[in-house]
């Protein structure tokens, strides 16, 4: 799924891109999966953040890929405060 | 020699309200290039959604209720009634005169640009307000507060008030619970109350008001419990809220029982926290739940972005932010720079009587450990509570082992035009003795000042 979002690269070289669903969805897994988290958790919790994320998103049509980074370990933390970590961490997971 | 950067603004001013219209006015004055960002109604909380209507209702209730209550100045009030569109309609005349509720044009006709949306900063010089780029030389954050709603399980699944829906409800609730039991949430019951509605107010801590002295908080108590019949549950918790049919359940525990209360409506009103959803951390600005960091010349960690009102996650007033606003747009353009000063702010409360608080309270003198004396002055003491037949209230004087005023607090009709002497000998440093050989018009309210200052010389 496509969100009218766009989503402003850090560093502001590369072209902004449209926010992907899919792309966060993959990122929060990957965290969670790292951590040692079950397949399913982690499947269910990459669900949950990024209904959360996107429901923050409706508002605000032009964000940095900073901004989508601490929301998303906002609402991790929520679910697993140890893939919250390393995806604060993380620069490249998403 | 260095690169001099060219942006679209001088200031942008993210927020219409007093915080930042103030600055962005001066600025527009002094010539700059201003523009003013805001995302709900143009002219913020205190025209629209709190002060002007909130007062405006109130003025028209007290009026309603001292009228009511004529029979024992031999006035015949028994055909007395109101008419509640009326009575809005008044309200929303009130709030259209102030000029900046709602009214865009305002602001552009000061020179100021207007844009309407959400601001994001995007890098610590840009934001981005619908997809457009707007960049300064400087920013003011003045984007005020919001209601906190509280995670009460079942609260979500009904339609509960907030303190500003409810001036704008068609007529006033048969019953009303309030959750909260602050200054807005005392307002707010004594009008409902005023217009027949029965009230419950639910506080978490032992007394309604709680950042107010004791005798504040006892007396406020009695007088809307035994006056308008408002059910005030101290030490109290809403556990859950659930719909029965067309009214509400609410479940309130108190010292380990549980009591289940049906009313028409719900009012959530425990308080407001500082909104910094404004990609903040995109500029570098440290911030944290409790409102954005300054220092005394309401500067950010990052040197071109200040912050004013509410924002600063302080208990902040209109005229509070008012003032940090003019000394925000002084900081930005003038070389000298300016502090808030907070010491002589009031704090005003319009109930029936008033509560007016300024310096220090009792509260805050135990705190710090300060050595003074404190006298009471009940209003039944002075000659214009018996020609008024009006006795719940009283002048507090509290004064420094010198005699010096350190803080005043008034309940009383008429209570915020009486606290301003008190304001003045804070400012200034009078002592009581100053204040008390001042001669005050007889038959004034303003005697129980002279009195309480008399006690402490």
């Amino acid at each position: 799924m496509t969100l009218a979002v766009d989503v402003i690269k850090s560093g502001g070289r590369r072209q902004p891109e449209k926010f992907q669903r899919e792309k966060l969805h993959a990122s929060i897994v990957a965290a969670c999966l790292s951590v040692r988290a079950p397949e399913g958790q982690a499947e269910a919790i990459a669900h949950a953040v990024c209904d959360s994320v996107i429901a923050w998103l409706e508002n605000h049509p032009e964000v940095t890929s900073q901004d989508i980074r601490i929301i998303t370990t906002k609402h991790l933390k929520v679910h697993h405060p140890e893939a919250a970590y390393l995806y604060e961490q993380n620069r490249i997971t998403i | 020699m260095a690169k001099k950067y060219e942006f679209d603004y001088d200031l942008i001013v993210i927020g219409s309200g007093a915080g930042g219209s103030a600055a962005a006015t001066i600025a527009a004055k002094q010539g700059k290039r201003v523009a003013i960002v805001e995302s709900g109604t143009f002219g913020g909380e205190s025209p629209n959604w709190s002060d002007i209507p909130l007062k405006s209702l109130l003025h028209a209730a007290n009026l309603y209720d001292e009228a009511r209550h004529g029979s024992r100045f031999g006035l015949r009030s028994s055909t007395l009634g109101y008419n509640y569109p009326s009575i809005r309609a008044w309200k929303d005349l009130a709030v259209k005169r102030t000029g900046a509720g709602g009214n865009r044009k305002y602001y552009e006709n000061q020179g100021i640009d207007t844009y309407s949306g959400l601001a994001h900063f995007l890098t610590p010089n840009e934001v981005s307000v619908n997809r457009r780029h707007l960049s300064a030389n400087y920013f003011l954050i003045a984007s005020g507060a919001r209601w906190v709603v509280p995670e009460i399980p079942g609260l979500d699944t009904v339609k509960y008030l907030t303190p500003h829906t409810i001036l704008e409800a068609i007529r006033p609730p048969k019953s009303l619970l309030i959750i909260g039991g602050g200054e807005t949430a005392v307002e707010i019951a004594q009008l409902m109350a005023i217009f027949g509605t029965k009230v419950y107010i639910v506080e978490q801590a032992s007394h309604i008001l709680p950042g107010l002295d004791s005798e504040v908080s006892d007396l406020m108590g009695r007088v809307l419990s035994e006056q308008k019949g408002i059910t005030i549950m101290a030490h109290s918790k809403v556990v859950s809220v659930e719909r029965d049919g067309l009214i509400k359940r609410v479940i309130v525990t108190h010292a380990g029982t549980e009591k289940s209360i049906r009313v028409d409506e719900v009012l959530v009103a425990i308080g407001r926290e500082p909104q910094v959803d404004f990609g903040l951390d995109n500029a570098g600005i440290k911030y944290n739940t409790g409102g954005i960091k300054v220092n005394s010349h309401l500067q950010t960690n990052v040197r071109h972005i200040y912050a004013a009102g509410e924002v600063l996650g302080k208990n902040s007033h209109t005229h509070t932010a008012l003032m940090e606003s003019q000394i925000a747009a002084n900081n930005m353009f003038e070389k000298t720079k300016a502090s808030p000063d907070y010491s002589c702010l009031t704090e005003v409360i319009f109930t029936y009587p008033g509560i007016a608080t300024v310096g220090l309270s009792e509260y805050d003198c135990i705190k710090r450990d300060l050595a003074i004396n404190k006298a009471m002055a009940p209003l039944s003491i002075i000659a214009r509570s018996n020609t008024s037949d009006f006795r719940d209230g009283f002048v507090k004087i509290i004064t420094d082992k010198k005699g010096v005023i350190l803080g005043g607090t008034v309940v009383a009709p008429h209570a915020a035009e009486i606290i301003h002497e008190l304001s003045i000998a804070v400012k200034h440093g009078l002592s009581a003795y100053q204040i008390a050989e001042t001669p005050h018009a007889f038959l004034s309210w303003s005697e129980a000042i002279k009195v309480a200052a008399s006690k402490l010389v």
